[in-house]
C-alpha cells in the first residue's frame, strides 16, 4: 500500500516522476502522408499515461511507434526519436528484439493466439528464454495472476484460448504481455471491444500493473481516461495540443481545443 | 500483487535478434523458392514439350500445322485434323455451354427462393468433381448410343438432307424461322432502322432487315446445316464430344456468371426494378453490362478447360484423322491424339505428340491469360 | 402501350422459364452420370476387386489399381503440400502487394486449369525419359513419376488455398506475435499455420479430390502394371489408367469390373468434396 501512495503522489506532482520515454520531434508519415507533426513528450516511469483525441488524430499511429510495430508494413516512415531509458529505440541499430521485450503491447480486439490458455502465455517467454517445465509454470501462472484471470482459468490451462469470453481472452493478451516482463505496456484501446463489466475489470487492472509497468493507453473514451490515468495527453490533427496531469486536462484545460474536446463540442 | 514479477530478466537479446534474423532469411528464401516453383512448373511444361517436340517442328515448321497428313507408317505429320477437332468440339461446347450456364446463373441469383439456391448450387458444382473419365464412360456407354438412337437420326433425317423431302423441309422451315428469323429480325430491323433513318421510310428497313434475316436463316438451314449433320447416325463424333464438353465445362462458367452476377451493387437493381424493370430487363440491361469482363472471362475459362479437357472426349470422338465437314463424323483431337497413341509412338511420332501438346499448352494458355484478365478487370471496378 | 407491356411481360416469362429450364438441364445430367455409375457400379460391385490383381482380367479385381493409387496420390500429397502450402503462404505473407506475388498468382490461376495431359508429357520429358537413359531402360516409367504429375495437378489448388485462407486471418494475430518478439518464422509456422489450419486442410482435401480422379498425366509416366506393386520405380497402376484400359478393352467383363472402380472412385471423389464443402462453411465463422 506504501507503493500505491508514493505512486499517487507522483501523479499529483507530475514531474516528480522519472521519464521513461522521452519522445523528441517525432515526425510519421505512410505513403508520403503525415500523420505525426512533431510531437515531444515525456512518458513518466510507473504512471499511466492516456492519450485521447478524435479519430485520425494520430493517437494510436503514436503507440504504435513506442515498438516499432508500424514496421512491419511497407510505406510506413517515422522521423525523430524515442528514447527508451537513455537509448534511441528508432535507431535501426536498436534491436527488435530488445524493444519488444522491454515493451509489451495489447490490442484493441482480444486476439488470442490458436492455443492452449497455457500455451498463449508461454509462447512468448519461450522463444526469448530457456525455462525448466517448473519455472514456467510458475512464469505463467504469475502473468495470469497479475493480470487477475488466474482463478477463472487454472482449472483450465490446457483448454483452447479460444473459448474464453472477450473480457477473459483481453486479459490474457495482458497476461501474455506481462509475461515477458515489460517495462512499458501499451493499451491500444484495450476495452473498445468488450462490455462493461468486462471493461471496469480492465481498468481495475491498469490500476494496479501501474506499480510495477509504465503504461500508456490509448483511448477514445474519456471517461476511461479520466478514471485510469495520471497524466494525459490530448492530441489533434497529429499535433499534441497538450500534455499535462490528468486531473487539470478534465478540470482546468489549458488550451481551447481540449476544452473543446472535452466538454463534448467535437470529436 | 507481486513485486517479483517486475524484475527485469537479463537475456541475451543481441544473440537471439541475430539468429532470429538469420531463420527469418532462410524461411523468406524458402519461400520464395517454393513461390516460383509455381513459375517453373508452366515454364518447364511449356519448355519440355517444345524441346520434346523439336524434331518435328524442326523438320515441317508451319506445315505440321496445316498439313492434314498424319501417317505414322510414312512418318507423315499434319495436325490439322487434331487441331480442328479440338477447336470445333470446344466451340460446340461453348455455343451450348454458355447459354445453358448463363440460365442457371440467372436462375440461382435472381429467381430461385433463397433455400433452395444453396443445395442447387451446390449440386451444379458437384459436375466439377466428377473425374472426367467417368464422363468418358458415361459418354462412350450411355450417350453414343442415346445420340445413336435417338438425336442423331433425327438431325441426320430433317437437317442433314441436301435434298430434303417435303416433310424436312416443312420442318427446316418451321425451326429456320423460330430460331433463326424472328430473333435476329428485330436486331437486323433495329441496325437498319439507325442507318436508313431520315432517308427512306421506315419499310425500307423493314423489307431489307427481312430479307437480311431470311437470307441468313436460309442459307443455315438449307446449305450450312446440310453439311454439318450430313452422315450415318454413329453416336460417336464431333457433336458427341461437343456435347459431353459441354456438360464438363457448364459448371465452371456458371459458377463464375454466379459469383460476378452477385457482385452487382443491389442499388443498381434496385433502381432499375423502381423504374418499371422486368427480372429479365435487370439482368440483360443491368446485371449483364455490369459484369460483362468477368462473364467474358468466365467463357474462356471454360474454353480453357474445354480446349485440353482428354479422357471425357477420348472415348467418344471415335478417333479419325479424316477431315470432314459433318459433326456426325468421328474425328480426334489434340489431347486424345496424344492420349491414343503415345504409348505406341516411336520417335518422330513421339516428337509429334509431344509438339501437339506444346501446341495444346500454348493455346489454353493464352485462352486462360485473357480469361484471367478479364476477371480481373471486374475486381479492379470493385476495388479489390 | 399495353402491347409494349404484354410483350416485356412475355420476354421476361419465357427467359424466365427458360433459364429454369436450363437449371433443370444441368441437373438432369448430374442425375443421369451418377444415376448410371451407381447402377452399373452397384451390380459388379463383389469382393474379389478389393483381393483380386489385374493380372487375372475379367477373373481378377483391381487390389493393385487401388494400392497404385493410393500410393501414388499419397506420394503426389508428400510432394505438392509441403510446396503449396509455403508458395501460397509466400504470396500471402511476404508478397501480397508485390509485382512477384502479384504475377505469382496470376500464373498459379493459370496452372490450375492448365490441360493435365500436357502436365503428364512435362513429367515424361523431364522425369521419364532421364530415368530410363540414366539406367539403360531399367527404370522407366514408375509410380514415382505418376506422383510428380499428380503433384503438378495438386499444387495449384493448394496454393490458392493456402494464400487465400491466411489473408482472411485478421491482422491483429501477426502485431500481436510480433509485439511478443516473436520471428515471423515462428509466427507464420506456429500461430498464422494453426489459425488457418483447417482452410489449409481444406485446400489439401480438395487437391487429393481433384488428382484422385485424372487419369492423363498418368498414362505415360505410371503407366500401369498388372501385378502388385509397391516400388516407387515400378510401373505402377492406378484406378482412372486401368479403368481407362478396361474401358477401351471389347471385353464386356472388363466394363463391368471399370463401372465398379467408376463408382468406387466416383464415390471417393464426392465425398472428399462434400466434405472440403462442410468444412469450409465451418471456417468462415472460427475467427470473425
Amino acid at each position: 500500500m506504501n507503493d500505491l501512495a508514493a505512486a499517487s503522489a507522483a501523479a499529483l506532482t507530475g514531474a516528480s516522476a522519472q521519464p521513461k520515454l522521452k519522445v523528441r520531434d517525432v515526425h510519421f508519415y505512410y505513403n508520403g502522408y503525415q500523420a505525426l507533426k512533431g510531437i515531444n513528450m515525456d512518458i513518466p516511469e510507473k504512471q499511466v499515461t492516456a492519450i485521447i483525441g478524435p479519430s485520425g488524430c494520430g493517437k494510436s499511429t503514436l503507440l504504435r511507434i513506442f515498438n516499432r510495430i508500424y514496421a512491419i508494413y511497407p510505406k510506413l516512415e517515422a522521423k525523430g526519436s524515442i528514447e527508451l531509458d537513455g537509448e534511441n529505440i528508432l535507431d535501426p541499430n536498436y534491436s527488435m528484439n530488445r524493444l519488444r521485450t522491454k515493451v509489451g503491447m495489447v490490442f484493441q480486439k482480444p486476439v488470442p493466439f490458436p492455443m492452449t490458455i497455457f500455451e498463449n502465455v508461454a509462447y512468448g517467454i519461450r522463444h526469448h528464454e530457456k525455462l525448466s517445465r517448473a519455472d514456467m509454470e510458475i512464469r505463467v501462472e504469475q502473468a495470469l495472476r497479475s493480470a487477475a484471470l488466474w482463478d477463472e482459468v487454472k482449472d483450465k490451462l490446457k483448454q483452447s484460448a479460444l473459448g474464453l469470453s472477450g473480457g477473459q481472452q483481453q486479459r490474457l493478451c495482458i497476461a501474455r504481455g506481462i509475461a515477458l516482463r515489460p517495462e512499458v505496456l501499451l493499451l491500444d484501446e484495450p476495452t473498445s471491444a468488450l462490455d462493461p463489466i468486462a471493461t471496469g475489470r480492465i481498468e481495475q487492472l491498469v490500476e494496479e500493473l501501474k506499480h510495477e509497468y509504465t503504461i500508456v493507453i490509448v483511448t477514445h473514451n474519456m471517461q476511461q481516461a479520466a478514471r485510469v490515468s495520471d497524466r494525459t495527453a490530448f492530441m489533434y490533427m497529429g499535433d499534441l495540443i497538450e500534455f499535462d496531469n490528468t486531473e487539470k486536462i478534465f478540470t482546468k484545460p489549458g488550451k481551447k481545443q481540449t476544452e473543446d474536446y472535452i466538454t463534448g463540442r467535437f470529436g | 500483487m507481486s513485486a517479483l514479477s517486475a524484475e527485469p530478466i537479463p537475456r541475451d537479446t543481441e544473440h537471439r535478434s541475430r539468429t532470429d534474423a538469420r531463420h527469418d532469411l532462410i524461411f523468406r528464401l524458402a519461400l520464395r523458392f517454393c513461390a516460383l516453383l509455381v513459375l517453373a512448373a508452366l515454364l518447364g511444361a511449356a519448355l519440355s514439350t517444345l524441346w520434346g517436340g523439336r524434331d518435328v517442328l524442326f523438320k515441317d515448321g508451319l506445315h505440321f500445322l496445316f498439313s492434314s497428313d498424319w501417317n505414322p507408317v510414312e512418318n507423315q505429320f499434319g495436325a490439322l485434323a487434331p487441331i480442328v477437332g479440338t477447336l470445333v468440339t470446344s466451340l460446340i461446347a461453348l455455343i451450348l455451354a454458355v447459354p445453358v450456364s448463363f440460365g442457371i446463373a440467372l436462375f440461382l441469383t435472381e429467381i430461385a427462393p433463397r433455400w433452395m439456391r444453396g443445395p442447387v448450387g451446390a449440386a451444379i458444382e458437384l459436375l466439377a468433381a466428377i473425374p472426367s473419365i467417368i464422363y468418358g464412360m458415361w459418354g462412350l456407354f450411355v450417350f453414343v448410343p442415346f445420340m445413336a438412337t435417338y438425336i442423331e437420326p433425327w438431325l441426320s433425317d430433317y437437317f442433314g438432307d441436301t435434298s430434303p423431302s417435303g416433310g424436312a423441309q416443312a420442318v427446316r422451315l418451321v425451326i429456320g424461322t423460330l430460331i433463326l428469323l424472328i430473333p435476329t429480325l428485330p436486331m437486323f430491323y433495329g441496325a437498319l432502322h439507325r442507318w436508313v433513318h431520315g432517308i427512306a421510310l421506315t419499310a425500307t428497313a423493314m423489307v431489307l432487315a427481312l430479307s437480311l434475316s431470311g437470307a441468313l436463316s436460309y442459307v443455315l438451314m438449307f446449305s450450312v446445316l446440310p453439311n454439318l449433320f450430313n452422315g450415318p447416325p454413329l453416336g460417336l463424333g464431333l457433336l458427341t464430344a461437343g456435347i459431353v464438353l459441354a456438360v464438363m465445362i457448364l459448371p465452371f462458367i456458371s459458377s463464375v456468371m454466379r459469383e460476378v452476377f452477385q457482385t452487382v451493387p443491389a442499388r443498381l437493381k434496385e433502381s432499375s426494378y423502381a423504374l418499371g424493370s422486368t427480372t429479365w430487363e435487370v439482368v440483360w440491361d443491368i446485371v449483364l453490362p455490369y459484369t460483362r469482363s468477368a462473364v467474358i472471362g468466365g467463357i474462356f475459362l471454360g474454353l480453357g478447360r474445354a480446349l485440353g479437357e482428354t479422357m471425357a472426349v477420348t472415348f467418344v470422338l471415335g478417333n479419325s484423322y479424316n477431315l470432314t465437314a459433318s459433326l456426325l463424323m468421328p474425328g480426334t483431337s489434340i489431347s486424345s491424339s496424344i492420349a491414343n497413341e503415345f504409348n505406341e509412338a516411336v520417335g518422330l511420332h513421339r516428337s509429334a505428340l509431344i509438339a501437339l501438346g506444346f501446341l495444346l499448352f500454348v493455346v489454353t494458355f493464352i485462352v486462360l491469360l485473357i480469361a484471367r484478365f478479364m476477371l480481373r478487370q471486374l475486381a479492379r471496378k470493385e476495388g479489390r | 402501350m399495353s402491347a409494349v407491356y404484354a410483350r416485356r411481360a412475355v420476354v421476361n416469362v419465357v427467359a424466365l422459364a427458360l433459364s429454369g429450364l436450363a437449371t433443370l438441364i444441368g441437373l438432369a445430367f448430374l442425375v443421369w452420370i451418377l444415376w448410371i455409375t451407381a447402377q452399373n457400379g452397384l451390380e459388379a460391385l463383389k469382393p474379389t476387386l478389393f483381393t483380386k490383381i489385374t493380372a487375372y482380367a475379367d477373373q481378377g479385381g483391381l487390389a493393385n489399381a487401388m494400392v497404385g493409387s493410393l500410393i501414388m496420390d499419397l506420394m503426389a500429397l508428400l510432394i505438392c503440400a509441403p510446396i503449396g502450402v509455403l508458395a501460397g503462404t509466400y504470396l500471402a505473407e511476404y508478397a501480397s502487394a508485390s509485382r512477384l506475388g502479384a504475377s505469382i498468382r496470376f500464373l498459379n490461376d493459370i496452372l490450375l486449369s492448365a490441360p493435365s495431359i500436357v502436365l503428364g508429357l512435362f513429367v515424361y520429358v523431364i522425369v521419364v525419359l532421364p530415368t530410363t537413359e540414366l539406367t539403360d531402360g531399367r527404370i522407366t516409367f514408375s509410380g514415382f513419376a505418376g506422383s510428380v504429375a499428380l503433384a503438378l495437378i495438386g499444387l495449384p489448388v493448394i496454393v490458392r488455398t493456402t494464400d487465400e485462407m491466411l489473408q482472411l486471418v485478421p491482422g491483429t494475430l501477426r502485431e500481436a506475435a510480433l509485439s511478443l518478439g516473436i520471428p515471423q518464422w515462428k509466427l507464420t509456422m506456429q500461430v498464422l499455420m494453426r489459425a488457418a489450419f483447417s482452410g489449409i486442410l481444406t485446400g489439401v482435401l480438395l487437391a487429393l479430390a481433384r488428382l484422385a480422379g485424372e487419369t492423363a498425366p498418368l498414362l505415360f509416366t505410371a503407366f500401369g502394371n498388372n501385378f502388385m506393386t509397391a516400388h516407387p520405380l515400378d510401373k505402377m497402376a492406378s484406378m482412372p489408367v486401368t479403368i481407362y484400359q478396361y474401358t477401351n478393352d471389347p471385353n464386356p467383363a472388363l466394363h463391368a469390373i471399370a463401372w465398379a472402380g467408376a463408382l468406387l472412385i466416383t464415390l471417393f471423389v464426392l465425398a472428399l468434396s462434400l466434405l472440403t464443402r462442410i468444412m469450409f462453411s465451418r471456417k468462415k465463422v472460427s475467427y470473425e
